[in-house]
């Protein structure tokens, strides 16, 4: 029977570090946004905030603007060298689109 | 995203909370963010990566049985198509045997590697070139043009890591120049944009570097890549530039762009999202000066437009190429005209009135761009297109012909250029290709 062999095109990745580890509770956590001002940001940001405050007693959200905001700036080592300086202890990233 | 996050070293997926992109427009109700909020309160606790962080191994091979030769062939290119490797058009099977001829042009080890892929991060070598090429139906002279435009793509000046999934469906642009062009029979001349069965280059690298976009980049519409039409054509943009028309004085686009020595085989990479033909002859009893002048205004006017594909590469990149035949350079140049003249025209007449760029929103676009010199340039009225002339590109290419020139509307960070390393094996694989595919 005829047959063919031939190499997969996609090829291999890497993976050279492990994500961020989660938070065992949010109850008592420090948490911060770190927003690119597009897509309705401004609106979405503020909302889940909002709802952080109201279900989890004790969580500590920084402000929206706690870290500089835009496409142009949030994937600077800058941003994340004032994300790890601030101490939080989580981050929530937005929006794509 | 997830090619993006594969992209940074992490595993692949994320804890993300994703919605439908009417959440993402302006007015839009965003009260799923509450019913859902849980997914957000799961993805900062909750959430594990899917895949172990102890790397990917080489992908294995793939082996497919048929009741024919023709059979087999077509199942081939049915699990390619399933498993969205292909582009829709017939695909030559990577074959060991193919693409072991083809790294017959490799001028280095198959195993070099070149960089990862973005925004997915597939590990790239020359045999990633290989097996692309080979997919796309080119021959193993074609190979060291890929390696280096593959090179100049991985290099983060060219914007690629973000181009590769943005929405502005941007494509590459590979200007060759040096004598490898007409060695491996890459048009310069008639139909240099292809397609071409005399002079297939062009076609066969352009496919390559698209399947490489897309097969370890992860540029899949929709998914990988966001390009709302994708990049015009299958082949992207390959083309040499006309050296040997070009006028007395005049340096090729690697000598001036790149400060490669003339004569030198290199490529010249950039980014362009859009592409449309310019008549440039006049019509009537026009002088010489008169056709000429009134060209260059037909084509800055075409590019005073607010449409701020030219922002991406404000200030290091080009706001485009333009083409133009060999004929017409010599008449330009005839007339006292230089590559330099002709950019600081076009630069000048392409500068857009304020008024123009307020009125279409253009003027908030340069308030939120990386570069602080676009932002500080909304001071300037006119506002020009691009920081300085040198950044657009002029480039000697299309058929003796002097009515059209050709725009190639540059989204390009940056023009990346790359000189060509020649394999030792050059001159046989010449000579088969003359076996193969006739005299040129």
């Amino acid at each position: 029977m005829p047959t063919l062999e031939f190499h997969d095109p996609s090829g291999s990745i890497e993976v050279t570090q492990p994500h961020a580890p989660r938070v065992a509770a949010l109850g008592g956590a420090r948490v911060g946004f770190v927003s690119n001002e597009q897509w309705q940001a401004y609106r979405m940001l503020p909302l889940l905030k909002a709802l952080l405050e109201t279900d989890f007693p004790g969580i500590e959200v920084l402000p929206i603007d706690a870290f500089p905001q835009g496409n142009a700036v949030i994937g600077s080592e800058e941003t994340a060298a004032l994300v790890e300086a601030s101490g939080v202890d989580a981050v929530v990233i937005g929006n794509a689109a | 995203m997830t090619n993006a996050v594969a992209g940074l070293g992490l595993a692949p997926h994320a804890a993300m909370v994703t919605f439908p992109i009417d959440m993402f427009l302006p007015g839009s109700d965003i009260s799923p963010v509450q019913t859902r909020k849980q997914e957000f309160y799961d993805g900062l606790t909750r959430w594990r990566p899917a895949v172990g962080g102890d790397g990917a191994g080489k992908a294995p091979m793939i082996r497919v049985e048929g009741t024919s030769g023709e059979d087999t062939f077509a199942r081939a290119n049915h699990l390619m198509l399933a498993n969205r490797w292909g582009d829709g058009l017939p695909l030559w099977p990577p074959t060991p045997a193919r693409v072991d001829w083809i790294l017959g042009g490799a001028a280095h080890p198959r195993g070099r590697k070149l960089g990862t892929f973005p925004p997915r991060g597939g590990v790239t070598t020359v045999e990633s070139c290989a097996i692309a090429l080979a997919m796309a139906g080119g021959r193993p002279e074609y190979l060291p043009v890929l390696v280096a435009a593959v090179e100049a793509f991985l290099d983060p000046v060219s914007g690629s890591e973000t181009l590769q999934a943005a929405s502005g469906s941007a494509f590459p642009v590979v200007i060759v120049n040096g004598p490898i062009g007409a060695w491996i029979r890459l048009n310069a001349g008639f139909g240099c944009l292809g397609p071409d069965p005399q002079r297939p280059a062009g076609a066969g690298i352009g496919r390559a570097l698209r399947l490489l976009q897309q097969n370890l980049g992860g540029a899949r519409p929709g998914t990988g890549t966001m390009a709302n039409y994708g990049g015009l054509r299958y082949t992207n943009v390959v083309f040499a530039e006309d050296e040997t028309n070009l006028p007395p004085g005049w340096a090729s686009h690697g000598t001036e762009r790149h400060g490669f020595a003339p004569g030198t085989s290199s490529i010249s990479l950039a980014f362009a999202n859009g592409a449309t033909n310019i008549r440039r002859r006049g019509a009537k009893k026009e002088t010489p000066e008169e056709d000429a002048l009134q060209g260059m205004h037909r084509m800055a006017d075409f590019m005073r437009v607010p449409n701020m594909a030219g922002l991406a590469g404000y200030e290091h990149g080009t706001p485009g190429i333009l083409m133009i035949p060999g004929v017409v350079a010599q008449t330009m140049a005839g007339l006292g005209w230089t590559k330099a003249s002709m950019r600081e025209f076009l630069w000048e007449q392409s500068r857009i009135p304020a008024e123009q760029l307020r009125r279409a929103g253009g003027s908030a676009w340069i308030e939120i761009d990386t570069s602080k010199v676009a932002r500080d340039s909304l001071a300037l009225d006119p506002w020009p297109i691009t920081a300085r002339p040198d950044n657009f590109v002029i480039v000697v290419a299309g058929g003796g012909h002097p009515t059209n020139s050709y725009w190639l509307q540059g989204y390009s960070p940056g023009v990346v250029g790359r000189p060509i390393e020649l394999p030792p094996a050059l001159g046989r694989l010449l000579a088969d290709a003359e076996r193969d595919l006739g005299p040129p």
